[in-house]
């Protein structure tokens, strides 16, 4: 799973995700794309997961670009503790991620194939997206 | 070489975002047209015709003649901002363009050959490194791509800017000699060749085991290797009766 090797802090403020994307909003390297439109911490687990989903359905076909990254840990405390005595330990590593966004790019695969495995990458993220095509230049 | 078009717009008195909005809602996409040495106008187009063009392919290199009041205006677009998450035209730019201008433009790449490829034919995928090459050229001469040939392209291998063959009256701007198109390979191809490079290494110690091993023991001697006639005369010999 993705996560950053070395961080300056070990642990971050919750934070709220406002406004839409403003880079990471158009391809960059590949001819489709999974595009966000909801805001969503999305967690390294379910990265993780889309991109088997996605790699499994190309069958060792075309290439496959990852546009976030969880670098963001967030801490929960253990259950039955009670409230204050400090932050708890970090559990996982999130993605803030904003409307606009583009998740996954893919390329080298005909457009039906593509289509079909950006589906089921989607399916495993906790946000709506929406499958993009570049546009013919 | 560029074809013009026409484009229908409406006059835009107001600027700001105020009236960009106003606009918006009106079912029309604000734009600009400026350059040439002459004051900028305010204009806007028709929602519908304008997203038409954007997605139709080839926007930023058609030269449009845009019908203002009567009057046309020869210009290229230059720039269309979207909305990040619908993707629906929010602004267009377009640049005048005077008698015989040369004009920076970014001319799109377009991959042939790539079904031939004995790369692509291996499992590897078409990787286009650089969409768009930039150069300078007459704004009567644009060319609609730039072809990259890569038909003889091998897994890992790449065509470079010096590689190809540029159509006459192009000036390029890229810096350097530009990776355009590479073949990427599949996804565990580094794991299979590895385990290829092992097998074959592991058939060369063995044989070279038994080689070392024949040479060490000479013939006939007590713990040799007993000839294959041998061997099988005393299978024969020690194998029991069956009756």
């Amino acid at each position: 799973m993705l996560q950053p090797k070395r961080t300056k802090f070990r642990k971050a403020f919750k934070g709220r995700i406002h406004g839409t994307s403003k880079a990471g909003v158009e391809l960059s390297f590949g001819q489709y794309g999974l595009k966000a439109l909801e805001p969503d911490r999305v967690t390294a687990r379910q990265i993780e997961a889309a991109r088997r989903a996605l790699t499994r359905h190309m069958k060792r076909a075309g290439r496959v670009w990852i546009r976030v990254y969880p670098d963001v840990p967030v801490s929960k405390k253990p259950i039955e503790v009670r409230m204050g005595k400090g932050k708890g330990t970090p559990e996982f590593w999130v993605c803030r991620v904003k409307p606009g966004r583009i998740m996954f790019e893919v390329d080298g695969i005909p457009l039906q194939v593509a289509k079909e495995a950006l589906g089921l990458a989607a399916a495993k993220l906790s946000i709506k997206t929406r499958f993009i095509e570049r546009i013919a230049e | 070489m560029a074809t013009v078009r026409e484009l229908k717009a409406a006059a835009r008195p107001k600027s700001g975002k105020g009236a960009a909005r106003a606009d918006r809602r009106a079912g029309r996409v604000p734009g600009v047209i400026y350059g040439d040495n002459k004051p900028p106008i305010g204009v806007s187009f028709d929602h519908a015709e304008i997203h038409q063009r954007i997605y139709a392919g080839r926007f930023l290199t058609t030269i449009y003649d845009i019908v203002l009041d009567g009057k046309k205006h020869r210009v290229i677009p230059r720039d269309f901002q979207l909305d990040p998450v619908k993707d629906l035209p929010v602004h267009v730019d377009f640049m005048r363009l005077g008698e015989g201008a040369t004009i920076r433009v970014n001319i799109p790449v377009r991959v042939i050959g790539a079904e031939s490829s004995p790369g692509v034919k291996r499992g590897g995928a078409v990787n286009i490194v650089e969409h768009t090459i930039a150069v300078r050229v007459r704004a009567d001469q644009i060319p609609e791509s730039i072809e990259v040939d890569v038909s003889d392209l091998d897994i890992n291998h790449s065509r470079h800017l010096s590689d190809i063959t540029l159509p006459a009256g192009l000036q390029v701007l890229e810096a350097g000699d530009a990776t355009l198109v590479t073949i990427v390979p599949p996804s565990g191809y580094a794991e299979e060749l590895k385990a290829a490079a092992d097998a074959v290494a592991a058939a060369a110690a063995t044989a070279a085991a038994a080689t070392a091993a024949a040479a060490a023991v000479p013939k006939g001697a007590p713990g040799a290797t007993p000839a294959p006639d041998a061997a099988k005369a005393g299978d024969a010999k020690a194998a029991p009766a069956k009756k």
